[in-house]
């Protein structure tokens, strides 16, 4: 059971949840696309409900409210070495790609070697709300990957014309809506089944594919901007960086910023060596993690079908083109 | 919840120079360590970097480090009694028990010899632990040649090949690693092991030639140097297929290593 | 039979006289360069009827339909009437064709509506012009291009805006990829740098190109929410000293240009020599006349300028002087 909320009703709801969390949705940043008089959709904190964008896809991923673009992980002093404040909780509304995108972030920063204590930190206190979707957008393929449908969230919400409804799971977000003036409803969770083209997922690759010549091809036609690895809800990558005060050099700090494999210096080691120079291979390297080795490794595939990257790329690389070569490739290979 | 990221602080014990560019740092540690494991070293505001573990004392580890940039050429400014900060150690190291009672053949090259430099010594030291001892080691010349001093103790305790790309002087055998290779003999192929360590196309061609003599793919480790920006399987610098360096290795044996691509 | 033509009212009327005698051409101005489709093919239709088929695209944009005979002009300002309405050109009487043939069309490359570099609508920004100063008899040329690469040659113009951007910089989102400063380096004027891991824009340097914009993958750089344009002035070709404009006004917004234009018309009118053949001294010749000070003194009379406004203290000119 839910609620349905009208601006006056939500608005209150919002203020309220605001005294604990830092409250996260797609929203719009009117002028700030690439190009000018475009606007970029990507997650910031709404002033209201209203704010929040339903009828478009965010051009960038709920990642960034778990694991900031430029995060300070640790404070220098001449003698001492801080640790950033704690951050506050987050609300984080997002689509079931995104939520089934937040296992992978988990299985990296939680499982894969030791926890990540600045990702634990923000992670034990944030909690999701699922947001409907009622059809797909552009390139979407939540349902071949099978990440169409998602579980572990704390309330749900769906807009349907100018009607809000919200349901909270989460004992403890229930409270906020006492005393509120919402008349209950019930709705089901709305996800997209159909009406996406499918995509074929390789299951099984011949083990030589990343020799396989269909690579050589991005060689000359990406230009490792590396912008379909930002896009991307489950790409995780970081570098680290260490920086003097530019007015006081005795002080500093240490940051991790996201990383990119697309990007020149990825793979660079002392000495001037670099591991994956071409293009061609590197755009290897990521899409065989995304629907192959990081499957080998945790069982189930990476990718979750959101499309982002293959609606961002300027070079008009398809991500979707590239799973089809493989699946081409792969013959008889292929369930 | 402990956070993996924060530094100790360890004192050099010592430094010894071994080139212009290349010294090792011997930094107070005591705790489990394993050759070719390595630590995050760093110093503030400069940054980390990831320095294998070329020797072992009993409060001690040696770090060879490689004066290359911002942060190493900071660290190269420092003196015994300063501190640096450090984590680790991170990866799988080298187990000298793999090796047990086997005709050991250690091939490395260049900065390559430091992750297996700890084995090297600590065979050196415990001969009856192995059936043979054979160290090829290469540097690109006479100036390059680190570990001079333990190069002069090992002569006397294992055959010991070390090679040089190019000399004029007659002191030094030249040639690459590979070239020395083929005469290379067991008494018995079955109990041959084969470590190889150096940059990605030393260790493609010295692997080839092991392999040419009969050596198997489980006789042969092999250790990967990638980029490590934390050693904790997060940062996925290091990914290679399915493995991370940092946790998974950098030390495989060649069965898993050679599928590994980068 | 006889023509009786007053050829400067026929030239006023937008029509050309030919060198083919009995025939003239209609001048067909398109601001901004943009037309529907429907246009295109009511001039189509004028061409076919009237003219002798062919349709000249001239360099400012306009259509010069060709081959009509000087006795239909009327009938062929009737079948101009819907284009010069659809295209919402100021007009003195319906039906009687453009009022005034002066001040040029004023043209603009495509902009921000097709090009990723365009910092703005520059046919939207050129119909405001258009709308200010037409019709008018002085000859004026104004050109409008999206960005710095100036595909109109807006610098050969009367005046010249150029489109800028003043780049922001959200730092949070910076993860030094070097996109942005690479790409200043290679298509712009090389006013970024890395620092500590984040850049640093050498504002003097800047020319607002937003080529930092255009490639930063994570929306650290974005476009100011306010426009900023480039004002150059007094670019010319023709005989005696061609060359091209120079920076009047940087970092100025529309409303100044639009001001600063208006004033240069009064300018000309007070100083334009009387005696000029057919009234035609082009405003630049006026300005080498009677001095940059004085005409700058006419241009920014009454104009509020925003404080990021930078206004050149002199201008000179170069070119070539065959005079």
């Amino acid at each position: 059971m839910g609620n349905l909320w009208n601006t006056a009703a939500a608005a209150r709801l919002l203020a309220r949840l605001k005294e604990t969390y830092d409250v996260y949705a797609p929203i719009r940043f009117p002028g700030s696309g690439c190009y000018s008089d475009t606007d970029t959709v990507r997650y910031g904190q709404p002033d209201s409900f209203e704010e929040i964008v339903w009828d478009k896809k965010s051009d960038y991923s709920f990642k960034e409210t778990l694991l900031p673009i430029s995060d300070t992980i640790l404070y220098f002093t001449e003698s001492d070495t801080r640790l950033p404040e704690p951050k506050k909780p987050r609300l984080i509304f997002l689509r079931a790609c995104e939520l089934n995108a937040l296992k992978r972030l988990d299985e990296m920063y939680l499982h894969n070697g030791p926890a990540d204590s600045y990702y634990q930190q923000v992670r034990s206190k944030a909690k999701f709300i699922l947001m409907g979707c009622d059809r797909s957008f552009p390139s979407c393929f939540c349902v071949s990957m099978g990440t169409n449908k998602a579980q572990g969230y704390d309330g749900y919400a769906h807009l349907s014309g100018q009607e809000l409804y919200l349901e909270f799971t989460d004992a403890s977000l229930l409270s906020y809506t006492e005393g509120l003036e919402a008349p209950a409803a019930s709705q089901e969770v709305a996800y997209v089944t159909d009406g996406q083209e499918p995509v074929p997922i390789p299951e099984h690759l011949p083990e030589d594919i990343a020799l396989n010549p269909l690579w050589k091809e991005y060689s000359g036609r990406c230009i490792g901007c590396g912008r379909c690895n930002f896009v991307c809800p489950t790409c995780t990558c970081f570098t680290m960086q260490d920086i003097f005060y530019r007015d006081n050099d005795q002080a500093g700090e240490r940051r991790r910023v996201w990383a990119s494999c697309q990007v020149d210096g990825y793979s660079d080691i002392a000495g001037g060596i670099s591991f994956r120079k071409d293009q061609g291979e590197r755009m290897r390297f990521k899409v065989l993690h995304k629907v192959y080795h990081y499957k080998n490794r945790f069982g189930y595939h990476m990718c979750v079908g959101c499309g982002r990257c293959e609606e961002v790329c300027p070079e008009y690389i398809s991500y979707i083109g590239c799973l089809h070569k493989l699946a081409e490739t792969g013959g008889e290979a292929y369930e | 919840m402990s956070n993996p990221y924060i530094p100790f602080a360890s004192e050099i014990k010592a430094i010894i120079p071994h080139t212009a560019i290349e010294y090792t740092f011997r930094m107070g540690y005591v705790g489990e360590v394993h050759p070719g494991q390595f630590f995050e070293v760093s110093i503030p505001k400069y940054g980390e970097a990831p320095i294998s573990v070329s020797g072992i004392g009993p409060d001690y580890v040696d770090l060879t480090i490689r004066r290359v940039g911002r942060v190493t050429n900071e660290i190269f400014t420092y003196q015994p009694g300063r501190t640096l900060l450090m984590r680790g150690p991170y990866g799988n190291g080298f187990r000298t028990a793999d090796y047990a009672g086997r005709e050991l053949v250690i091939v490395a090259g260049g900065t390559g010899v430091s992750p297996v430099k700890a084995v090297i010594d600590y065979f050196g030291t415990h001969p009856q632990e192995v059936a043979s001892l054979t160290v090829i080691a290469g540097f690109k010349s006479p100036a390059d040649i680190l570990f001079k001093e333990d190069i002069a103790r090992w002569e006397s305790q294992m055959n010991l090949i070390v090679t040089v790309d190019q000399s004029e002087d007659p002191a030094y055998r030249t040639g690459l690693v590979t070239k020395y290779i083929p005469d290379l003999t067991f008494s018995q192929l079955s109990k041959a092991a084969a470590i190889v360590v150096g940059p990605p196309v030393m260790m493609k061609f010295a692997v080839a030639e092991l392999k040419k003599l009969g050596i198997t793919d489980e006789q042969i480790w092999i250790s990967q140097e990638r980029k490590m920006c934390c050693g904790l399987g997060k940062c996925g610098h290091c990914r290679m297929g399915d493995a991370y360096i940092c946790l998974d290795g950098p030390v495989f044996n060649y069965t898993e290593g050679k599928k590994l691509l980068d | 039979m006889y023509l009786d033509i007053n050829t400067k009212k026929l030239k006023k009327n937008a029509f050309r006289v030919s060198k083919n005698r009995g025939e003239t051409a209609s001048r067909v101005r398109v601001p901004g360069g943009k037309c529907s489709a429907q246009v295109l093919q009511q001039v189509a239709d004028i061409a076919q009827e009237y003219g002798n088929g062919s349709v000249h695209l001239t360099t400012r944009q306009g259509f010069e339909i060709e081959g009509i005979s000087l006795a239909d002009v009327d009938k062929v300002n009737e079948r101009l009437q819907p284009i010069i309405e659809a295209m919402e050109i100021n007009q003195e009487t319906p039906g009687k064709g453009y009022p005034a043939s002066g001040t040029r069309n004023v043209s603009a490359c495509i902009g921000n509506r097709v090009c990723p570099f365009g910092n703005y609508n520059t046919a939207a920004f050129a119909k405001r012009i258009e709308d200010a100063i037409f019709p008018n008899d002085l000859h004026f040329k104004i050109a409008l291009t999206g960005c710095a690469n100036d595909c109109i040659k807006a610098r050969m113009h009367d005046f010249g805006i150029i489109g800028m951007t003043l780049p922001q910089y959200d730092p949070s989102r910076c993860v030094a990829c070097n996109a942005c400063v690479k790409g200043c380096d290679q298509l712009s004027v090389d006013a970024l740098r890395m620092e500590n891991y984040k850049i640093v824009r050498n504002e003097e340097k800047c020319v607002g190109c937003g080529v930092c914009v255009t490639k930063c993958p994570t929306r650290a750089w974005t476009r100011s929410q306010k426009k900023y344009y480039r004002l150059t002035i007094m670019g010319r070709t023709g005989k005696r000293n061609p060359r091209l404009g120079e920076d009047f006004l940087v970092w100025a917004d529309e409303d100044t240009i639009i001001k600063v234009i208006l004033n240069t018309y009064r300018f000309v009118k007070e100083y334009i020599d009387p005696k000029a053949p057919g009234g035609k001294e082009h405003v630049g010749y006026i300005i080498d006349r009677v001095g940059f000070t004085e005409f700058k003194k006419w241009a920014l009379e009454g104009v509020e300028l925003p404080p990021e406004t930078i206004v050149k203290d002199c201008v000179y000119w170069s070119g070539i002087h065959y005079r």
